[in-house]
C-alpha cells in the first residue's frame, strides 16, 4: 500500500511515541506535538501502527495509490474530505485505492493526526521513527513531507475494537506550571507578574518552540544572563536575553544556557501545543504532586 | 560546594553543583551521574549528566521526587573524591581555524605556540549533548581562556573544533555556534545508526594532535 503526498501545510511530519533517553547523545525525544490526540486517533482503529502523520493548520491532501487502508483523524478542529465528500472530525475511515484525501483548516488547533491500520515503512532510526526537525533524522528522510513524496507501508495489522470516534473536551483556563530550575534568580516581583499578566501566542511556533509575545513587559530590562548549560525538558520556559519568553517542545535543543523561569506541566504541553497564535495564555503555578495527580 | 537538588518539571530532578563551571563542579557532576546509574534506581529512566549538573528523568507511578532525592543525596561522593578516569582517545585536526590568528594574538602567542599549548596535555571531555555528538572538553590554562565572538556564525560544519571560554568543543552535525574556529577533523562522534549513537562520554581524555592538510 502506498500513499502520494499532493499537497502538505510546513511541517508535516512522521511521529510515533518518539526516542526518549538520547539526550547526552545530544538528541531530544521528538514525538507529536498533541501527544493525547495522536493517541486518540490510534484509538479511535483499535488496532493502529505506532506511526502516523502529524500535519499542520494548513493541512494536507494525499492520493491512496493501491489497495485500501483504514485510518483514523484526530487533533484540534479540521475540515476533512474524503472524494469530495465531507466526513466528521474526528473520524475513521476506509480508504479504496484511488481515494483522494483533503484534510483543509478548520475551526481551532495547530497539529492533527493520522494514524493507520498499518505500518509507515521509514528506517527506525534511535529506536524510532519520529521525525526531529532539530536533528534532521528520523521520519522521512529526517525532513518534513511535502508535494509528491509517496509514503509505503508495511502488512495490515489484525484489526481491533475500538470505540466510536467523538471529539474531545477542549480544557480551558490557564495553563499549569511548576517553577523552574532557575526561578529563583528572578526579581520576586518579576514571578508575581508572570503568573498575574497574560502572554500571547506568538507567529513563530514549531516543533521546537512556542515564542510568546510579552504584552506586559514582564521580562524587559529583567537583566537575562547567560548560565553555564543544563539539560532541557519539554515544557521549559526559558527567557531569551531580549526578555522573549519560549516554551520548549518536543524537538526542544537538548542543552539551554538561558534561563528557565517555570516549567508546563505535562498534563498541559497538549493543549499549549494546539493554542494559536494570537491566542492568550497564562500560567498557573501548581506543586510537582499536583503535576504528576494530573498525569493519571 | 553544596550541591542543590531540585525539581525540573514534573518527571526531572536536577543535581547542580555551584553556578559556575569549574573543574570540581564538573568533576562532581560526572561523578555522581556514574553513581546514579551504577545504583539502577528503580523508576529513573535517564541519567544526563551536563557541565556542573546532572538530570535525572522518572517516571512518577514509579517514584516520587522526594523520594528519589533521598536517594540520590545517599548517592553524593564524599568531597574529593578520585574520579576513574575515562576512555584516552586521540583525534587528529587540521588546525587551519580561520580565527587562529585573531587567537594567537589575543593570548600573545605565535600561531604554532598556541596550538602547541593547546595540545600540551589531554583535555577531559566534560560533557556532551548540546547537538548531536557534540562533545566540550577542558579546561584549559586561563592563559588560554578566550571569551566568546561577538558575533554568532548562523552554521559550521561537521567536524568543526572550536574554541572559547578555556575550553575546546568538537561538532559532529552543522551547528551555529558563536565559539572561535580552530580548525576541523574526520573525527565524528555521531552515527544515528550505530547502537550506540555516540562514543565519547563526559569523564573520557583526550588528546588532540596536529596533523598537516
Amino acid at each position: 500500500m502506498t500513499i502520494r503526498i499532493v499537497r502538505a501545510g510546513p511541517l508535516t511530519t512522521i511521529q510515533d511515541a518518539g526516542r526518549p533517553g538520547q539526550l547526552r547523545h545530544g538528541i531530544s525525544a521528538s514525538g507529536p506535538m498533541d501527544r493525547t490526540s495522536f493517541r486518540r486517533a490510534g484509538g479511535w482503529l483499535g488496532a493502529a501502527s505506532s506511526a502516523g502523520i502529524e500535519f499542520t493548520q494548513a493541512g494536507l491532501s494525499f492520493l491512496v495509490e493501491d489497495e485500501g487502508v483504514s485510518c483514523a483523524f484526530d487533533g484540534g478542529d479540521f475540515t476533512l474530505k474524503v472524494d469530495g465528500v465531507s466526513q466528521l472530525w474526528p473520524t475513521r475511515v476506509v480508504l479504496g485505492p484511488g481515494s483522494v484525501v483533503d484534510i483543509l483548516p478548520g475551526g481551532a488547533g495547530n497539529y492533527g493526526y493520522i494514524r493507520f491500520d498499518r505500518e509507515i515503512d521509514v528506517p527506525v532510526v534511535m529506536g524510532s521513527r519520529a521525525t526531529s526537525s532539530i536533528a534532521g533524522l528520523g521520519g522521512f528522510d529526517g525532513r518534513a513531507l511535502g508535494k509528491g513524496d509517496v509514503l509505503r507501508f508495511g502488512a495490515a495489522l489484525a484489526p481491533g475494537r475500538a470505540p466510536h470516534p467523538h471529539a474531545a473536551e477542549v480544557a480551558a483556563g490557564p495553563i499549569r506550571v511548576t517553577w523552574g530550575i532557575h526561578a529563583d534568580g528572578f526579581d520576586p516581583a518579576i514571578r508575581q507578574r508572570f503568573v498575574e499578566e497574560s502572554f500571547v501566542i506568538s507567529n513563530q511556533i514549531d516543533r521546537m518552540g512556542v515564542r510568546l509575545t510579552d504584552r506586559a513587559n514582564v521580562f524587559a530590562g529583567a537583566g537575562i544572563l547567560s548560565l553555564v548549560s543544563d539539560a532541557v525538558v519539554p515544557g521549559d520556559v526559558q527567557i531569551l536575553g531580549d526578555g522573549t519568553p519560549i516554551v520548549l517542545m518536543r524537538d526542544h535543543q537538548p542543552t539551554g544556557g538561558y534561563p528557565r523561569i517555570a516549567t508546563v506541566v505535562t498534563a498541559d504541553l497538549d493543549r499549549l501545543a494546539q493554542l494559536r497564535p494570537g491566542s492568550e495564555v497564562r500560567f498557573e503555578p501548581i506543586t510537582v504532586a499536583h503535576a504528576q495527580e494530573l498525569m493519571r | 560546594m553544596t550541591p542543590v537538588i531540585l525539581p525540573i518539571g514534573d518527571q526531572g530532578l536536577l543535581v547542580r553543583f555551584g553556578e559556575t563551571l569549574t573543574d570540581e563542579a564538573n568533576l562532581a557532576a560526572v561523578a555522581l551521574a556514574s553513581r546514579v546509574e551504577r545504583a539502577g534506581i528503580g523508576g529513573v529512566v535517564e541519567v544526563v549528566p551536563n557541565l556542573i549538573s546532572v538530570l535525572l528523568r522518572y517516571d512518577p507511578r514509579a517514584i516520587g521526587f522526594e523520594r528519589l532525592a533521598g536517594e540520590v543525596r545517599l548517592l553524593m561522593a564524599p568531597a574529593g573524591e578520585q574520579v576513574e578516569d575515562g576512555v584516552e582517545r586521540s583525534i587528529e585536526v587540521v588546525f587551519d581555524g580561520e580565527d587562529l590568528d585573531e587567537l594567537a594574538e589575543v593570548t600573545g602567542l605565535t600561531r604554532d605556540a598556541f596550538i602547541a599549548a593547546h595540545n600540551a596535555r589531554p583535555l577531559r571531555v566534560l560533557a556532551t549533548g548540546f547537538a548531536p555528538g557534540f562533545i566540550y572538553c577542558g579546561m584549559h590554562p586561563d592563559a588560554l581562556a578566550v571569551p566568546r565572538r561577538q558575533v554568532v556564525r548562523r552554521q559550521v560544519p561537521a567536524g568543526t573544533v572550536l574554541f572559547a571560554a578555556g575550553q575546546t568543543a568538537v561538532t559532529s552535525t552543522p551547528i551555529p555556534t558563536g565559539w572561535h574556529i580552530i580548525g576541523r577533523t574526520g573525527f565524528r562522534n555521531f552515527d544515528p545508526g550505530a547502537n550506540t549513537p555516540t562514543t565519547v562520554v563526559a569523564g573520557d581524555r583526550i588528546q588532540f594532535e596536529a596533523v598537516a592538510l
